[in-house]
């Protein structure tokens, strides 16, 4: 996996209360108890942690956490 | 006077607690038994602070009650009630899976609100922008918001609110959850109430008014309610929770009951914001409105948990109040020099333990009452608790805004 994917698992757990062990890459937010004010909160969090914006349609609740890694990706690469 | 309605007892059949002297109310009845030095201490989030102490809770975090997924988007009072609420639900051995939900309601009361969590993203608002403010801001800040995630977490689909009114906001809920269950609205009501407001702005504001013990080289005995000594309160967190059921309900499943919540009284002061009427006449109306609910008479009161601030003024016109409404008889106590003061938890946190006190038949005593003040002519407990087994007892609370709630309890 990436390396935005594992930083992004990273702020999952640190910030959200989830274990390592339970993230895994085909697992929607939804499917991780994720709700939508639970989303605008990681958005604000990514968009700290990769300095990207990232709106609230960016990341849905029915994404899997490697789709969100990638849509992040795509915006990091759009500025680079 | 009477209030022309028969008496109607709620039974309490489940208690939980989150305090300074314990996490679980076994745990906290022990150290309040004992009476001892309080649980006052340099408190971190104060550091820097001329208020730099309190009651806190230290080791909830490994308690490990909250769900980690759930806990990042609690604020910590809302985190307080779910665990007090948890152990209450198992204590009374009710069972969520199989209630109907709609006829379970939530009574919480609270102060100040998500106070640490409103602190800390005001401080990303003048550092970092509107932009960076976080999404939970107002679920954690909202003062309703412990009662609906005790909802969420056991399925309780009627009715649902926060009582505020300052320091008796926790009295006054269990008060309201009596009345859902004797108007017919609610079969069980989860009530208590929770706080956890020890943070910079908030202590400060209590500090600047004055009403804190300023005794910051001997933390201990800080709390001194009655006590001649005595110089401001000592600001605590915590949460209690109490299920209440119709008396005849709970016997009817046969459930361990602690005590009965027999009689509630409200009443204002209509006198001052933040200083109690000197004479206690409004708090008095309260009692008295208490014990007409009850259905009793002021002679047959063993027993009075003070509200007991360890404030100069409280004090004195509670001990006023309480001589010239029930006479000598009762023995007093007040559970805040071991607890401090946790605000609009404090009046749950002292019915589950009048609850407590009745079902154990002992009396726990004031802690650090050394030299009763003299113009307090009142029988406090004072270190050493009584085996007297009291069978009805009040407990006062009384709030700024001169809001003030009383609940009379009886042994079951």
């Amino acid at each position: 996996m990436s390396d935005t994917y594992e930083r992004l698992v990273a702020l999952l757990a640190e910030g959200f209360g989830l274990e390592a062990g339970e993230i895994d890459p085909e697992r929607t937010f939804s499917e991780l108890e994720m709700d939508s004010l639970a989303l605008v909160e990681l958005g604000l969090t990514a968009q700290q942690e990769f300095g990207v914006t990232i709106a609230d349609e960016d990341i849905q609740s029915d994404d899997t956490i490697s789709q969100a890694a990638k849509t992040i990706e795509a915006k990091m690469a759009s500025l680079a | 006077m009477t209030s022309g309605r028969k008496p109607s007892h709620a039974a309490v059949t489940g208690i939980g607690m989150v305090t300074a002297a314990g996490i679980g109310a076994e745990t906290a009845w022990q150290t309040i038994c004992a009476g001892g030095a309080t649980a006052a201490a340099p408190v971190p989030a104060l550091a820097g602070t001329p208020a730099d102490f309190g009651c806190a809770v230290t080791d909830f975090g490994r308690a490990n009650t909250i769900e980690r997924r759930k806990a990042w988007r609690l604020d910590r009072s809302s985190q307080f009630a779910i665990a007090a609420a948890k152990e209450a639900l198992a204590d009374s051995g009710l069972e969520p899976a199989t209630w109907d939900g709609a006829r379970v309601g939530v009574v919480l009361g609270s102060g100040i609100g998500g106070a640490a969590t409103w602190e800390k993203q005001h401080r990303v608002l003048l550092d970092d922008g509107a932009q960076r403010v976080s999404s939970m801001l107002i679920p954690m800040l909202a003062i309703n918001m412990a009662a609906g995630y005790i909802a969420m977490e056991c399925g309780a689909r009627g009715p649902n609110l926060v009582t505020a009114t300052a320091c008796a906001s926790g009295a006054t809920a269990v008060g309201v959850a009596r009345d859902l269950l004797r108007s017919g609205a609610c079969d069980v009501v989860i009530t208590g109430g929770t706080e956890a407001c020890l943070v910079p702005s908030i202590i400060s504001g209590f500090s600047q008014m004055g009403a804190l013990s300023t005794r910051r080289g001997e933390l201990h005995a800080a709390s001194r309610p009655f006590d001649s000594d005595r110089d401001g309160f000592v600001p605590a967190e915590g949460a209690a929770v109490l299920v209440l059921e119709r008396a005849e309900d709970a016997r009817a499943r046969g459930a361990r009951v602690h005590a009965m919540v027999s009689g509630y009284g409200a009443s204002a002061d209509a006198h001052n914001a933040t200083a109690p009427d000197p004479e206690g006449v409004g708090a008095e109306l309260a009692v008295r409105a208490a014990l007409a609910d009850a259905g009793i008479g002021p002679g047959d009161v063993d027993h009075v948990n003070a509200h007991g601030t360890s404030t100069p003024l409280n004090d004195i016109a509670e001990a006023k109040l309480i001589s010239r409404t029930l006479g000598e008889r009762p023995a007093v106590t007040s559970v805040k020099g071991v607890l401090g003061h946790a605000l609009g938890a404090a009046g749950a946190i002292e019915a589950a333990v009048t609850s407590m006190t009745l079902e154990h038949g002992f009396i726990p005593p004031t802690a650090n009452l050394d030299s009763q003040d003299s113009q307090i002519e009142i029988d406090v407990v004072a270190k050493i608790g009584r085996d007297t087994h009291p069978e009805v007892a009040i407990s006062n609370s009384f709030g700024f805004g001169g809001q003030n709630a009383v609940l009379v309890l009886t042994r079951a």
